[in-house]
């Protein structure tokens, strides 16, 4: 080896720029795919060649046009009772993206102003709150949507309703953990001194300051929202026919899976997209607002 | 003179970051003779820390590079061995101690345990002997009762202890050149006091050579006998302790001297350097300090002064000094 | 008769040592036990002493962060636990300003520096939004920055600027007191002149009066008038700056200016020795017997583990707690 250890500028400098185009994809793509399915959901009725409730039983179960039998009328084929399943995908995407939209307000804000609460004020607010937060999340979620299903009957906002009931709890969990560090900080202190009222300190000084990890979490949970509003109509607890769902599709298939594997396959790809767009930009953000990594 | 132990010519570390390449250590030369302790002197992100770790060859990489110099401790120089030659002289020839007492012990292994692993990695002992290092260990470091001691965690014992241990693992190797990172500024004076003291002894035993890294002047007359100032990346003043008090020629070093309150006079107002240190990434051309400096002159936005030998070790790099 | 500010007596806060499922009571922390002082108006007190000297607890009951267990704080002659919250909030807080150690944390990373600075004001005090503006400016210009760093977010600026919009931010309501609580020991060498010369220039300009907690002995002679120097708890000695440091009585004291005092080679030469003290400050959950400071002292003498030193005046207002003194 030399006396001198010889850098090569022109890799070191193209080393971080490689870096920094591989963090510009991660970020593009996820918001490119989520961009065109919101898309999508608005402008079904235009996009969508049939409409997602059109019944046509001599065009039942054909396959997608690729296929030998399969037609370019109906380009990702027909389900068991001839539905389009181009059609019926485009239209489900309202449905499963507002649900997770829905969903994901209102976790997120139960989550963010319990886990403030029980953070800054501790004690017994805190006990209290944080022993609902276990029970909730020791209570197996897809029991209690079941039964709200059975109770006050399958429905769009059953499913919102119930999965909202299963979701704010790591919220909670999350932000009260930031709340508590945040509680002690110096800033913090300063404020009391000054004399601001808790309300003040939680909304000027503790809420901005935990929205990095929240904007991180709402990303990641659009997958759960959309895997668990499939899970829920595979039990048959999810959105009723004859509307569409990703989820209720992927069920609907499940009879017909070895003949008919289209059926639940297209939706099935859908879900994917999404949980790994959400997945991938929760990875960006919390890459970009690490503080440590944020300097490079 | 006692034989030269350590040589660093011309040490430049960079590193190479998204908004641009940050010369932390731009150029740095200074010796470390046995027996001897050699300060370093400076503000924070004047290139200290990053100096010590490019001995070591420890920088964060990829960011941090060494892109240029020598540095020969005991005729070898560092530069060109292997990672894993590197790595046996890691601890067995030099080692370091860092400020926080508390982050450099590992919470879960006691005492004696982190002291063994050293022993066994670096020495090569076995069984009791290991254990006999480790007690000599704690009582060069004048650890009371070290048999007891051996078998606490770091959380049982107080800051000045749990430094004093910190000391006795970096000494287990019997290291050549030992690198003191602002090893007392977490402790308190009268503790702080105690620890310099100990060192002193354990360095009259051992005759290794120290490296103490400070930003303070006190522990710099209480310590060393050579001094090199740094700013911005650069050595701007070596010499004596003696000389550096008594007639420091750099205006940096002169007006950080003045800049700094002492006990024993009463000040009615302090010299105040004005501004602040440069950015690393945006250095100003000419002298780093010229912004600053309240004697500088055409030349010194200009060119880059010089080191130059101004009496027997004494360097400074400074237009204004001939 | 001196113009007292603020005045505390006998000041004393234990913490309990909780254990177990019941959290029985198993001792107590006697964190701060008995301390007084008296602040001046237009001067300065600064509590010294090593970690765990009960120096921040102190400050910290005086912000009213801290409960005390027992003693009297008075403010302007005015016993403060006779005060209603609502009149503490009114009369109290508003004169009170605080200056934390670390310019890095103290600040919400969040806000912009106009709505720090602005918060003592928008907290405590009704007002329009040009009062403010103005009076945003004015204290930028105050502590030596230009009125359009408003607009800017904290990390935007230096360790030394930063401590001076913490010093903008203590000065917003026009405080009689300001607790310095470290100033300058988190910033660099070169920038801690500046700041505590800008402290200097306002104490004269608005006759301020200041709470310094430090553990730099040269800061502490630069910035104060009188010095309470505290071991476990206590006050061990109490004095006149000045007359304090260079004559000081308790060991303790003589052994902290000893590890503060520049050595320079020539004292070595000359055979000055530095007063290295055995041991470490034991544990305020069970102080020594007698004097707190007889298992470190090297001048102790066998009564100082049995009979307690109180703090006695020694002449002209220089109090120390020693029995040899």
């Amino acid at each position: 080896m030399a006396t001198t250890k010889v850098i090569d500028w022109d890799k070191v400098g193209g080393g971080i720029k490689r870096k920094s185009i591989f963090l510009e994809i991660t970020f593009i793509l996820p918001v490119a795919v989520l961009f065109l399915l919101v898309i999508m959901a608005i402008f079904a009725p235009l996009l969508a060649p049939y409409p997602y409730d059109q019944i046509s039983m001599q065009d039942r179960l054909l396959p997608p046009f690729f296929m030998d039998g399969g037609t370019t009328a109906h380009l990702l084929g027909t389900d068991n009772i001839g539905r389009d399943i181009l059609s019926r995908v485009i239209y489900g995407a309202q449905i499963s993206l507002s649900i997770s939209l829905i969903v994901i307000a209102i976790t997120a804000s139960i989550g963010t102003v319990l886990g403030i609460l029980a953070g800054y004020l501790g004690g017994r607010t805190d006990a209290f709150l944080m022993r609902v937060t276990d029970i909730s999340l020791s209570f197996p979620a897809i029991l209690i949507a079941i039964l709200m299903a059975v109770t006050i009957g399958p429905g769009y906002w059953t499913v919102v309703l119930a999965i909202s009931m299963l979701g704010w709890a790591p919220y909670a969990r999350l932000i009260r953990g930031e709340a508590l560090k945040l509680r002690e900080s110096d800033f913090v202190a300063q404020a009391r001194i000054i004399g601001a009222s808790p309300v003040r300190i939680m909304f000027r000084h503790i809420f901005p300051n935990v929205l990095n990890p929240l904007i991180v979490m709402v990303t990641l949970s659009v997958g759960f929202v959309i895997l668990t509003e499939a899970a829920l109509s595979y039990l048959g607890a999810g959105i009723p026919p004859p509307a569409a769902s990703w989820g209720n599709m992927v069920n609907d298939g499940r009879t017909f899976i070895d003949t008919a594997w289209w059926m639940s396959l297209f939706p099935g790809i859908v879900i994917g997209l999404v949980v790994l767009a959400g997945n991938f930009l929760g990875d960006w953000l919390r890459d970009k607002m690490d503080p440590r990594l944020r300097q490079l | 003179m006692s034989k030269v132990i350590l040589r660093v010519e011309d040490l430049r570390s960079f590193f190479f970051t998204r908004k641009g390449v940050v010369k932390a250590v731009d150029g740095v030369s200074f010796y470390v003779c046995e027996g001897e302790t050699f300060g370093l002197v400076g503000e924070s992100a004047c290139g200290k820390t990053v100096t010590a770790l490019s001995i070591l060859r420890l920088l964060p990489e990829p960011a941090g590079q060494i892109v240029g110099g020598k540095i020969f401790l005991d005729g070898t120089n560092l530069l060109e061995l292997s990672k894993e030659e590197m790595r046996k002289y890691r601890g067995r020839m030099i080692s370091m101690i860092l400020q926080d007492p508390m982050t450099s012990l590992n919470p879960v292994y006691t005492v004696g345990d982190q002291i063994a692993e050293s022993v066994r990695l670096h020495q090569g002992l076995q069984g009791e002997k290991v254990d006999e290092e480790v007690i000599s260990a704690l009582r060069l470091l004048k650890i009371p009762s070290p048999e007891m001691i051996m078998r606490n965690y770091p959380f049982q014992l107080s800051g000045g202890m749990r430094q004093r241990v910190v000391g006795a693992i970096a000494m287990s190797c019997h290291p050549r050149l030992l690198i003191a990172d602002e090893p007392t500024t977490a402790l308190d004076a009268t503790i702080q006091a105690q620890y310099l003291t100990l060192f002193k002894d354990v360095q009259k035993q051992t005759n290794v050579a120290i490296i103490f890294i400070t930003h303070d002047f006190g522990v710099v007359g209480n310590m060393c006998q050579r001094v090199g100032v740094m700013y911005a990346g650069k050595i701007v003043e070596t010499a004596t302790t003696r000389e550096i008090f008594k007639t420091p020629k750099h205006p940096y070093t002169s007006a950080l001297m003045d800049s700094v309150p002492r006990l024993d006079q009463k000040g009615d107002r302090l010299y105040s350097i004005k501004g602040q240190p440069p950015s690393l990434r945006d250095l100003p051309p000419g002298c780093r300090f010229f912004p600053r400096c309240p004697v500088a002159e055409d030349i010194c936005r200009q060119k880059e002064p010089a080191e130059v030998e101004i009496s027997e070790g004494h360097f400074v790099s400074c237009w204004k000094v001939k | 008769m001196a113009d007292v500010l603020l005045e505390g007596r006998d000041l004393t806060k234990h913490y309990p040592v909780r254990k177990g499922i019941l959290q029985r009571t198993i001792g107590w922390v006697r964190a701060v036990d008995g301390i007084s002082f008296t602040i001046e108006r237009g001067k300065t007190l600064s509590l010294v002493g090593e970690s765990g000297a009960g120096k921040t607890t102190t400050a910290k009951a005086v912000l009213l962060q801290e409960k005390l267990t027992s003693g009297t704080i008075l403010f302007e002659g005015k016993d403060l636990s006779h005060f209603s919250p609502a009149q503490l909030k009114a009369e109290y807080r508003p004169r009170l300003g605080s200056v934390q150690q670390n310019p890095w944390s103290s600040m919400n990373p969040r806000m912009k520096v106009r709505n720090i600075i602005a918060e003592p004001l928008v907290v405590n005090k009704k007002q329009t939004k040009q009062q403010l503006q103005s009076r945003i400016s004015e204290l930028l210009e105050q502590v030596g920055l230009s009125a359009e760093h408003a607009e800017n977010y904290p990390h935007e600026f230096s360790g030394g600027q930063r401590q001076r919009i913490a010093v903008a931010r203590a000065m917003a309501l026009n405080p009689s007191l300001v607790v310095l609580d470290e100033p300058v020991s988190a910033l660099d060498v070169s920038i801690r002149a500046q700041i505590m010369n800008l402290l200097k220039d306002l104490q004269e300009q608005y006759n301020l009066s200041y709470l310094v907690i430090a553990h730099n002995l040269a800061t502490v002679r630069y910035m104060s008038h009188t010095v309470a120097i505290m071991y476990l708890g206590q006050i061990v000695e109490y004095g006149e700056a000045e007359e304090l440091f260079e004559r000081p009585l308790h060991p303790y004291t003589k052994a902290l200016i000893s590890a503060s005092l520049l050595t320079l080679p020539e004292d070595e030469d000359k055979g000055v020795e530095k007063i290295i003290l055995r041991g470490e400050m034991p544990s305020p959950l069970n102080p020594p017997a007698g004097c707190r400071f007889h298992t470190r002292c090297g001048e102790a003498m066998p009564e100082c583990g049995q009979s307690v030193p109180p703090l006695r005046d020694v002449g002209g207002g220089h109090k120390v707690a020693c029995n040899k003194a």
